[in-house]
């Protein structure tokens, strides 16, 4: 274990750990977009900077990534930590004025209204975090949409910018989008993932007729095979919100790794 | 020369080579080497070059050897194409086709120099018959560049006859792979890509670095504006790239080597691919290389042209088949690079320098630069300097020395403004730092840096913040949109940037320049976002001035920012000769034949058609 001081409080750490993490676990905030427990960290968002001694200076660095391998001494709510957030909050809110779920986060960081105008386009307040790329491609398995063109005209699409072949419409995108880009519409024989322009055929509930969700998702995991006996009865001993992760991280279409999934328990 | 059929088994079969080559090189035989780099290229060399070739094949007369050959780039670009013929080593610039039958008869067979195609010093008006009495070339001093014009790139026994692969052949001889290191850790050597990183030191982290197997990337992906250092190294002499890689590989336990070059430099790319193969023939390159039980290869990597992929990890994510993206760093690529694996990336003017530390040790190349820069850095000198090209000159050097003595100073004589040094992430010095030394150090002390070593001269024509426009726009476009305050904090940059030059500027837009840079600088993910507002920072510390001048006088002080100046006719100068009036868009200028035209200022446009075709120079802007 390796001690890292965080705003003059000192905590155990293992080496490895980053300090995002070991900030949670002592309740100490700092703000993320682009971080999700169950992937790995992307750092594109850089809202979760944090300033760290390098022994004489002190750099910027993300938490989210930044590993811990020694002592270490990290500045939260420094002047310059506080700063720099707030300047990047800024930026996105200059890129996505419309967006109530970055307004929400700027104003428990404590900014009120960026100063800058608009100059950039976002697809529906896009803030080109990355999650949803993400998670198609490390959970579900499909990779189906990319980052697709370069600086200001990046966006997120799948190849050409057209409906996608890869996507199963499992709507994982949407439901770790943090700023509501991404929706799960609802038709009468199929489901979109909108704004992919991708389709699905709906399966609906054979009890009620209440839509369920895409047919493709119940293929997929249809070819993963069911739970053993075994599983099902050690399933059968958890408490419901555990059974109901275990049951979630099972039932991720990609192969599950190690790291990722055990995070996503110890939450 | 001929070829060898077998590879070379051992040092000393190389040796006993290299002797043959020597042996069979006649040093009275008449040669022209006429230089096919890019830029000769452009101005019509391999015309020249074929014109020779055709006359040295029809030439029968057995008592003479004559031939032409091919070599890479002079450096002195702006005088091409150049042709130099041995013995005598007599220089021509600007040499054309129709030139090729005086040289030939007058210098190739006559020894003679053809006086016209020599270079004219300017002041002195004396004429240059070798390169050397060329202020351009006299002040350089030529240690990676040495073999550049000189040698066939395209055959490596003419890189072997001037001493190529000794370095190697030492180091596999007699050399530990502690040793290597060791030898360029003394050496001083800097990395030449931008960061002036030790290179003995990261090539000690990679040696340490637990994991298998371990990469050795030469970094060839050059993109600044302006620069064309490593093109031209590749292109000339590209063996020494391989050859310090193969080194490399030796020191750090790697057998596997790979070039990033971009697509872009078609004649790198093919001089490196024909060097790679002669060097695999003769066994410098694969299986148990010169009988020393060590192996290595060199594979080439073409990157499509984005300028992120010069930056390491996004270099090593193109080369995974990745996006070309760059990811935090903040475990090196030395440990996890490639493929998670520890990877050794230098650039390739670096790995260029790497045979001759090893061949003539490492105090001799500490002996040359500064302190803390040592050896010597090439530069590709453009702007409006009158010698543009490739110089190579020790670390220390001052501006003033490499713009004036080896630039021959600004073109038209005009005041020297400014140096823009280290590509678009670099920054503006001003004429006050102008007898300040070239070394990493320095450069950064002053709000620029080393960079590749692009060098941008401006003139008292240019504008400042017209200069910092121009980068951040090029930032903007290559900016790979990844993180947020280099995606969304240069076109804020920009915009700013773009209001001032149209004076529509408001007070408090420095400061907030000054801000988004700060921001961009502590937040941003890679080198491209951090150093992108350093062309903004140093115009801002050294230009304040004229960037006020456009905010709150609504004027560009350099008069090169449309709408902030207007155009108005000298009276005395105007002869009345009509040509701005008749091709005035908007009819704005109006007088009588032979008399003072002048420009109605309600009607203009300040489209500048007039102070273009003007003959005698009467518009001026004021």
């Amino acid at each position: 274990m390796v001690t890292v001081t965080i705003d003059e409080k000192p905590c155990q750490a293992r080496p490895g750990e980053t300090i995002l993490a070991v900030a949670r676990r002592e309740g100490i905030w700092i703000p993320t977009l682009c971080y999700h427990e169950a992937l790995e960290p992307y750092a594109a968002c850089r809202i979760c900077v944090v300033e760290i001694d390098r022994g004489g200076w002190w750099q910027v660095v993300t938490s989210c990534n930044y590993p811990i391998r020694r002592d270490l001494t990290v500045r939260v709510n420094s002047e310059r930590a506080v700063g720099a957030r707030r300047g990047v909050m800024q930026l996105l809110l200059a890129r996505c004025p419309e967006s109530r779920e970055l307004r929400a986060l700027a104003t428990r960081m404590g900014v009120d209204d960026t100063p800058y105008p608009k100059v950039t386009e976002a697809q529906r307040n896009c803030i080109l975090c990355g999650l949803c790329v993400q998670v198609c491609a490390e959970r579900i398995g499909a990779s189906a949409i990319s980052p697709a063109g370069r600086g200001v005209e990046r966006a997120i699409a799948a190849p050409f910018r057209m409906a996608s072949e890869d996507c199963i419409a499992c709507g994982a995108c949407a439901a770790v989008c943090p700023v509501g880009t991404i929706s799960v519409r609802m038709h009468e024989t199929e489901v979109e993932i909108s704004p992919f322009k991708s389709r699905a055929k709906l399966r609906r509930c054979p009890g009620c007729g209440r839509p369920v969700g895409s047919e493709l998702v119940r293929e997929a995991l249809s070819r993963r095979g069911g739970p053993t006996v075994l599983e099902m009865l050690a399933r059968q001993g958890l408490c419901p919100r555990c059974r109901r992760e275990k049951l979630a991280i099972e039932l991720t279409l990609a192969v599950p790794h190690g790291v990722a999934g055990q995070s996503v328990s110890e939450t | 020369m001929s070829t060898v059929d077998t590879r070379l088994q051992t040092a000393d079969d190389l040796e006993a080579y290299r002797q043959r080559l020597l042996a069979g090189y006649d040093p009275k035989a008449r040669r022209v080497r006429v230089c096919v780099g890019t830029g000769c290229t452009a101005k019509g060399a391999i015309a020249v070059f074929e014109r020779f070739r055709q006359a040295a094949e029809d030439f029968q007369d057995e008592s003479l050897v004559v031939g032409a050959k091919c070599t890479g780039c002079h450096g002195f670009c702006e005088r091409g194409p150049i042709v130099v013929v041995d013995p005598g080593n007599i220089f021509y610039q600007e040499v054309k086709e129709e030139d090729v039958p005086d040289i030939w008869r007058e210098s190739v067979l006559g020894g003679r120099a053809v006086e016209r195609l020599l270079y004219r010093d300017e002041k002195t008006e004396q004429l240059a018959k070798t390169a050397n009495e060329i202020p351009f070339y006299r002040a350089q001093h030529r240690i990676v560049l040495a073999h550049n014009g000189v040698i066939d790139p395209t055959r490596i026994e003419e890189y072997l006859a001037v001493g190529g692969y000794a370095g190697l052949a030492k180091t596999l001889q007699l050399m530990q792979p502690d040793e290597v290191i060791e030898e360029v850790t003394r050496s001083g050597l800097r990395g030449r890509g931008g960061g002036g990183f030790p290179t003995g030191r990261k090539w000690r982290s990679a040696r340490d670095a637990p994991g298998e197997p371990r990469y050795v990337i030469a970094n060839g992906d050059e993109g600044d504006p302006g620069a064309f250092m490593d093109r031209s190294l590749m292109e000339g002499t590209p063996h020494a790239v391989i050859e310090g890689m193969i080194i490399g590989g030796y020191a750090i336990g790697s057998s596997q080597g790979t070039i990033y070059v971009r697509n872009e430099y078609p004649l790198a790319v093919e001089h490196l691919t024909t060097a790679i193969g002669q060097a695999r023939d003769l066994g410098l390159l694969g299986e148990n290389i010169l009988g020393s039980g060590f192996s290595f290869d060199v594979r080439i990597n073409r990157g499509a042209g984005a300028f992120v992929c010069g930056e390491s990890t996004a270099l090593m994510a193109s080369l995974e088949g990745r996006v070309g993206e760059p990811r935090a760093k903040y475990i090196h690529t030395v440990e996890s690079g490639l493929n998670g694996k520890p990877s050794l990336l230098n650039n390739v003017e670096t790995w260029a320098n790497v045979p001759q530390i090893i061949l003539k040790g490492a105090d001799w190349f500490a002996s040359l630069g500064t302190e803390k820069s040592k050896g010597t850095k090439v530069f590709s000198l453009v702007g409006k300097v009158k010698n543009t090209g490739l110089v190579e000159v020790p670390m220390g050097m001052t501006l003033r020395q490499i713009i004036y003595d080896i630039g021959g100073g600004i073109r038209d004589d005009k005041a020297f403004k400014a140096v823009q040094t280290g590509g678009p992430s670099g920054g503006c010095i001003p004429a006050e730092h102008l007898d300040e030394p070239v070394d990493f150090d320095r450069l950064t002390a002053l709000g620029s840096m080393m960079g590749s070593g692009g060098m941008i001269v401006m003139d008292e024509d240019t504008c400042m913040v017209h200069v910092a426009k121009y980068f951040l726009q090029f930032l903007k476009d290559e900016s790979c949109g990844k993180c947020t305050p280099c995606r969304e904090g240069i076109a804020q940059m920009l915009h700013l940037l773009e209001k001032i030059t149209k004076g529509e500027g408001q007070q408090g837009d420095t400061e907030r320049l000054k801000t988004l840079g700060q921001l961009l600088e502590d937040t941003a993910l890679c080198a491209l976002g951090k150093t992108a507002a350093y062309p903004v920072l140093s115009t801002l510390r050294y230009f304040r001035a004229e960037y006020e001048a456009h905010i709150a006088e609504k004027s560009c002080p350099a008069k090169e920012c449309p709408g902030l100046f207007v155009y108005e006719i000298d009276a005395e100068t105007c002869t009345g000769c009509r040509l701005c009036s008749k091709k005035c868009p908007v009819e704005a200028i109006t007088g009588e034949r032979k008399k003072p035209h002048k420009i109605d200022r309600q009607k203009c446009t300040n489209c500048g058609t007039c102070f273009d075709v003007c003959p005698f120079s009467a518009v001026i802007k004021v």
